[in-house]
């Protein structure tokens, strides 16, 4: 019995594994393709090179694509979290029927299919005249990012004692010193979180932005796009590991700052 | 009539509070005078908590209003109302060191950083845990944590001290410790204490004075010992500590003795106010500790029952004889344990005898 048990356990950890390279490897892909020493797309196999990494790094517009990149997701990333911060504390101090039904409302942006998004947004835009700027994008992608900072935040806020809110006005203070001496820090895992997601959405976001730039912002998904569709150059294998590791850099970072703020094997005294 | 006395402290009047059609507290009024040490005892679900949670600001009552030295105070948001408060579960702001935690309402209030200090210090000093001033409150035990949340709550010199069952998390050792602690705090630091709990022993040892609730309403006031000694209802006389009960009819009234017959027997009582007439069905409650027990005597009973014992309960310093007497049910008495003359097994019958002033007449209502 021991035996057959351990066997299924075997299974599986190994149909764990299966499932886990089936969802990681066509990322990784891009990691050899972007080693090869050839012109085109293709996996090394002789020998390797970092040709298409200069060429990266060395190429203008590649660098401005990473830097509008960057500036564009931290934009979105910063507004978005405060967005969705402020609103996930409202909702959960009002906390009714009502504004669970609102809560349901303001996650839609995640539902919606991306394209009907992007639609909504070039015909927003338009008439707003924020196409193809950087303030147009931030809004855009903080929109889109505003929703998953909602979820973390109030997962966090569930987590959160109301008594140290109530403790907080017993002791003399009033909401907004309560807020920022109370509440914030102690939910500030959920809201790094938050704010790291939405940092990963505007980074690698290509559909809203495909319709909402033409000349002037061209972000690093929107560069490797137009890169696969007029050559294959392997540089875009090069920016796609680049991508991949900003992205990893960031969810690693929130799961260091919230490690961090865990508490830690402590001696306890009587 | 105004009374002078009533302006001085904390006045409820008439407070309810209405959840939908439940209502939690139903037309409480209570005076509560300024430095005492008054606990609401009962129940869950009797509306203590939330009597206290509205005289701490963090529920509006639906009816009835509160007032802080004739002062009404229902509109004042519970940060303005400066009562200090010991949250069930203490409360403690995790992310805040001792000191943190303890400087908070100073720092919130703007008061100079060297008065601060001093006064933390001093704090620290009332709850002995100056060397524990570094550590955040997952770091200490609950004991240590409960005295944290004490000197916070009193840091800032409220003038009144609202405790929301903070003895709850500690095991029973340690409760008796804190309490003589908190007793000697309340003579030291001089503000009201406003005590919620459902430990009778707890009220008993520590409240000048004792107000019990159920269903919402005030049952009875008083101090510890004119409780225990003279409860008004069933429910008072059983909540705080244990009675067996009487019920028969009067069949004579001699001055201030009553006469009735439980289970066949003649019981007498020695009344403290007004007698009831012949013939009118009255409860009786008797401590358990007011009852002789003694093996089968000769002589017939003066006052008292005859009893099977059923069983034995063995406690230390005394144990609980319960007897099952014939026509009536089971009656529990107390016996000290130490030097007892007598030895009982179960299946014995036995005498159980009583004076006539061991008795209280109380009314069958739950509700005052």
């Amino acid at each position: 019995m021991n035996g057959r048990s351990s066997m299924g356990w075997c299974f599986g950890r190994a149909g764990a594994w299966l499932v886990l390279l089936f969802l990681v490897l066509p990322a990784l892909i891009a990691l050899p393709v972007s080693l090869t020493p050839e012109r085109y797309l293709s996996v090394p196999k002789d020998s390797m090179s970092l040709r298409h990494y200069a060429n990266l790094f060395s190429s203008d517009e590649w660098i401005s694509s990473i830097f509008q990149s960057l500036v564009i997701a931290c934009g979105a990333a910063i507004l978005a979290t405060v967005l969705g911060t402020l609103c996930a504390i409202g909702l959960w101090r009002i906390s009714t029927r009502f504004s669970e039904a609102i809560r349901a409302l303001l996650l839609l942006p995640l539902i919606i299919p991306p394209i009907i998004s992007a639609m909504a947004f070039y015909r927003v835009w338009v008439k707003l005249g924020l196409l193809d700027s950087y303030l147009g994008m931030i809004i855009a992608h903080a929109i889109l990012a505003a929703p998953m900072v909602l979820i973390t935040v109030s997962a966090a806020l569930a987590n959160f004692d109301p008594k140290l809110e109530q403790a907080s006005r017993n002791l003399g203070a009033a909401l907004p010193t309560t807020l920022r001496r109370v509440i914030f820090p102690s939910i500030r895992p959920g809201i790094l979180a938050g704010a790291v997601f939405a940092f990963i959405l505007s980074w690698d976001e290509i559909v809203v932005t495909l319709f909402i730039a033409k000349f002037r912002v061209f972000t690093l998904p929107r560069r490797m796009w137009d890169g696969i569709r007029e050559n294959t150059d392997p540089t875009v294998a090069a920016a796609a590991v680049v991508l991949i590791v900003v992205t990893l850099t960031a969810l690693l970072l929130s799961v260091l700052l919230s490690r961090g703020r865990a508490p830690a094997a402590e001696t306890k005294e009587t | 009539m105004p009374d002078p006395a009533s302006s001085d402290g904390l006045t409820l009047k008439g407070l309810s509070k209405r959840f939908g059609s439940f209502e939690a507290v139903t037309d409480v009024c209570l005076d509560v005078r300024r430095g005492e040490f008054l606990t609401l005892l009962g129940p869950s679900g009797s509306g203590k908590t939330s009597l206290l949670m509205m005289i701490a600001g963090f529920l509006d009552p639906s009816d009835g209003d509160i007032a802080l030295d004739g002062q009404s105070i229902i509109r004042l948001p519970a940060e303005k109302r400066n009562f200090g408060m010991v949250f069930q579960g203490y409360a403690l702001f995790p992310h805040m060191s001792v000191w943190q935690n303890i400087a908070y309402p100073l720092e919130v209030r703007k008061q100079p950083r060297a008065q601060i200090q001093s006064r933390v210090q001093e704090m620290l000093d009332l709850v002995q845990l100056t060397e524990f001033s570094d550590r955040l409150p997952r770091q200490l035990s609950g004991g240590q944590q409960q005295r944290v949340a004490l000197a916070r709550a009193l840091s800032f010199n409220p003038q009144i001290l609202l405790l929301d069952e903070p003895l709850g998390a500690l095991d029973k050792k340690l409760r008796t410790d804190v309490q003589e602690q908190l007793k000697d705090l309340h003579r030291r630091v001089g503000a009201t204490f406003i005590y919620v709990t459902h430990d009778q022993e707890e009220a008993l040892s520590m409240s000048d004075r004792v107000v019990i609730m159920n269903h919402g309403k005030v049952v009875q006031v008083g101090a510890p010992n004119d409780l225990y000694e003279r409860p008004e209802t069933v429910f008072a006389a059983n909540f705080l500590g244990k009675s067996n009960f009487l019920r028969g009819s009067v069949t004579a009234a001699n001055g201030q003795t009553l006469s009735c017959v439980v289970a066949g027997a003649d019981v007498h009582h020695r009344c403290n106010g007004a007698a009831p007439g012949v013939g009118e069905l009255v409860t009786l409650a008797l401590r358990p500790e007011k009852i002789d027990v003694a093996p089968l005597g000769d002589a017939p009973l003066s006052n008292g029952l005859q009893g099977t014992v059923s069983s034995l309960t063995y406690y230390g310093s005394n144990f609980t004889v319960t007897t099952e007497v014939a026509g009536f049910g089971s009656v529990t008495a107390e016996v000290g344990a130490w030097r007892n003359p007598h030895r009982f097994e179960t299946g014995q019958t036995v005498d159980l005898s009583w004076q006539e002033d061991a008795t209280v007449l109380v009314s069958e209502g739950t509700e005052s």
